[in-house]
């Protein structure tokens, strides 16, 4: 059986295609990856703005300067330093290097202040200075006020028919849960790899299709067929081999790309903050998902691996079926692609939230409310598709086996 | 060994490729002869196990092959008429693979691969990717692949189709060295080959067989004489209209014909012995052409 799956591996490696398809991967992989550490920037006290290793090493020096638990007396420290920079001579004028050089002083405690933005400001908006007006007395409702701003939005006309009591209960109760104070460092480097990684994964799992969607078909167009499925394990075993080849690549591919994005944005944008609470971060603040950034990353790359396996074991099974590699390297435009022209319908949200190009997002897909209530169970979307695709790729394997198997020629 | 084909049947959306088919097949080399679209090929993929027969049965040794499954597969060696094959793979590699699907084990494997490179004249192109092969060359890797299991029935559709006379010869050969001790079934349109290897003829003609036997018996069986003629230029034409015309040859006295008649065509005609091409226009006249046309 290995043997015959070292063969299948070779029939995909040595085909000219392959060289491009890597070729592909590999520009992919240096394109997400300097823009995910352009991503991190720092503004040093003359006001310049610097992107790379040593911006990282900068930006992090700073913001650690804050790095512990997020307490009262240090949300009050962050609202003194902000009102200080804000009546210095920088701030206040209208020249943008010398309202850089402010900001640059801000750098620190910005992610904190960002925090109180969205604290005190209403759930649906953002205001940039709502920090500003923050007062002393204020403060200590901080993380209060989180939960507070979700209740009053569950709570508004707008809102009510779209969740349900246990819905809401489930919401506030998720809120409630997050444990507080948080504690807080610099995590740039996770949220720089958090930000670009579905763009790597869709991109890995397009450019894998071209890898695998001949696998099955290729014996057809070749007609190598006839010798295939006449040899004693044609019809069994060499299948099965052609099935290992196909998840060999699928996974190789996959973890390689992974493995190679996270090692390079990690290296440069250092792994600080990995055990902190998402919600310290600008973009993750209303999730529910109560869970570090290397849980995150852990929950995303796993639905990644899930969502490339199922989806290139659809192409597979198309190719399979049809017999042409042409169909079968179509699957993954249009499993990608179609949701994203259909976003923008509200009524189909439920829907677009369980397909299956959602694995390929889960570090944003977290930061939706998909709710769907089974029973007495409310359930979030994400945990719904991790099941559903691997109970589907499940079934998927063996249909693949029995439609190639049973192969007639014509 | 022992192949029974009852009442074996084909039907794509209505049309019969295969009719009815009953007929045994026992150690030896069969010539399959018939024109293009006789159904050949669809009988010899429904041997190989790769189209299932509409209605009717296949037995080997009394057992169905579809329920034998690999372990009727593990008997079989087939070159199939359009031989397709993996272009970036090597002789050798190609070889490998096709014993690994065939469940030869690694180390056997490697022996027998060497043996059959030698056998069919590959030696030196052992390392050679396939696409660089020549036409000859790669229907020599095919029959080799056909072999590595050592076969006892070994099934070859078209073998020597668009070969050169040279590579012709020698596949023929070869398929005669390896025909020994087994049941070989070859399929072809080119007469000369069968008269060459086959030990009994099959004629096949609209899905069925319409003539089976030895070379011998199915010369002397051919209800019409040969003759040859040598006509003057202008009688050609009502010849040829009235005649199934198997040879026609210009010669500075005339034009040379070889008739296939009842009755003496000319004067001038002489009875000659059939040759199986003779047999081959007599049952296929119509399919090579119009109706009393020439080969």
């Amino acid at each position: 059986m290995m043997k015959m799956t070292r063969f299948e591996l070779k029939k995909i490696f040595s085909k000219p295609v392959t060289k491009i398809v890597l070729i592909l991967l590999a520009v992919s992989l240096c394109v997400v990856s300097y823009f995910a550490i352009g991503y991190v920037d720092y503004v040093d006290e003359n006001g310049e703005k610097s992107t790379g290793i040593a911006a990282a090493s900068s930006l992090r020096e700073a913001k650690n300067e804050w790095a512990g638990y997020i307490t009262d007396d240090v949300l009050q420290k962050v609202l003194e330093e902000n009102a200080l920079i804000n009546n210095s001579e920088e701030y206040l004028s209208t020249d943008v290097i010398e309202r850089e050089k402010a900001y640059s002083k801000k750098q620190g405690f910005s992610d904190i202040r960002e925090m109180i933005n969205w604290a005190f400001g209403s759930f649906q908006e953002y205001n940039y200075y709502r920090a500003d007006s923050v007062s002393q007395e204020e403060i200590s409702s901080f993380y209060d006020r989180r939960t507070a701003n979700l209740a009053a939005w569950l709570n508004s006309d707008e809102q009510e028919s779209r969740f349900s009591e246990p819905e809401r209960q489930f919401l506030i109760s998720q809120y409630e849960k997050l444990e507080t104070p948080f504690y807080y460092e610099y995590a740039d480097g996770w949220a720089a790899l958090l930000e670009y990684a579905p763009t790597i994964m869709m991109l890995t799992v397009l450019i894998t299709g071209f890898l695998v969607s001949g696998i099955f078909s290729d014996e057809i167009q070749l007609k190598a067929d006839s010798i295939f499925f006449s040899a004693r394990l044609g019809r069994n075993k060499a299948v099965t081999a052609k099935i290992k080849a196909g998840f060999i690549v699928v996974t190789s591919v996959y973890w390689s790309m992974i493995f190679l994005y996270s090692g390079i944005v990690l290296a440069v944008l250092g792994t600080g903050g990995a055990n902190q609470a998402i919600q310290t971060s600008f973009a993750n603040w209303k999730s529910f998902y109560n869970i570090t950034y290397l849980q995150d990353y852990l929950l995303t790359v796993s639905g990644g691996y899930l969502g490339n396996l199922f989806i290139l074991f659809l192409s597979m099974l198309v190719s399979a079926k049809t017999r042409s590699k042409a169909l079968a390297v179509t699957i993954p435009f249009i499993l990608l692609f179609i949701p994203s022209f259909l976003s923008g319908i509200s009524v189909l949200s439920e829907v677009l939230a369980l397909l299956p190009d959602q694995l390929l997002q889960v570090c944003t897909a977290i930061k939706r409310f998909n709710l769907y209530q089974l029973g007495t169970k409310v359930v979030d979307a994400v945990p719904i598709i991790f099941a559903m695709y691997f109970i589907l790729f499940c079934i998927l394997l063996p249909v693949l086996y029995q439609v190639y198997r049973k192969t007639e020629l014509k | 060994m022992n192949l029974v084909l009852d009442n074996l049947t084909k039907e794509f959306g209505g049309f019969a490729a295969v009719d009815h088919i009953n007929l045994t097949m026992t150690n030896g080399v069969y010539g399959l002869l018939g024109v293009n679209g006789a159904g050949k090929t669809t009988l010899m993929r429904m041997l190989c196990t790769l189209l299932k027969p509409t209605s009717g049965n296949i037995y080997c040794n009394g057992k169905d092959i579809f329920q034998m499954d690999g372990e009727y597969r593990n008997l079989l060696g087939y070159l199939p008429q359009d031989f397709g094959f993996y272009p970036e793979f090597t002789v050798k590699d190609y070889l490998l693979y096709i014993a690994a699907i065939k469940g030869i084990r690694p180390a056997v494997a490697e022996k027998r691969a060497k043996e059959l490179i030698s056998r069919v004249g590959l030696t030196k192109v052992t390392n050679k990717k396939l696409k660089k092969l020549s036409g000859g060359m790669k229907r020599r890797a095919g029959i080799a692949q056909a072999m590595l299991n050592n076969p006892p029935i070994l099934i070859l559709d078209e073998p020597t189709a668009g070969l050169d006379p040279n590579e012709r010869i020698r596949f023929r050969n070869l398929i005669s060295e390896l025909s020994e001790e087994r049941l070989v079934l070859l399929s072809t349109h080119i007469v000369s080959d069968i008269e060459y290897i086959a030990n009994k003829i099959l004629m096949m003609k609209d899905g069925a067989i319409v003539n089976e036997g030895t070379l011998d018996e199915m010369i002397s069986a051919m209800p019409e004489k040969v003759w040859e003629c040598i006509v003057p230029q202008q009688s050609v034409s009502a010849l040829t209209k009235r005649y199934k015309v198997s040879n026609m040859k210009s010669e500075h006295s005339g034009v040379n014909l070889r008739i296939i008649s009842a009755e003496k065509p000319c004067e001038t005609a002489i009875c000659v012995h059939p040759s199986l091409e003779d047999v081959f226009l007599y049952y296929f006249g119509e399919k090579a052409g119009d109706e009393n046309d020439t080969l």
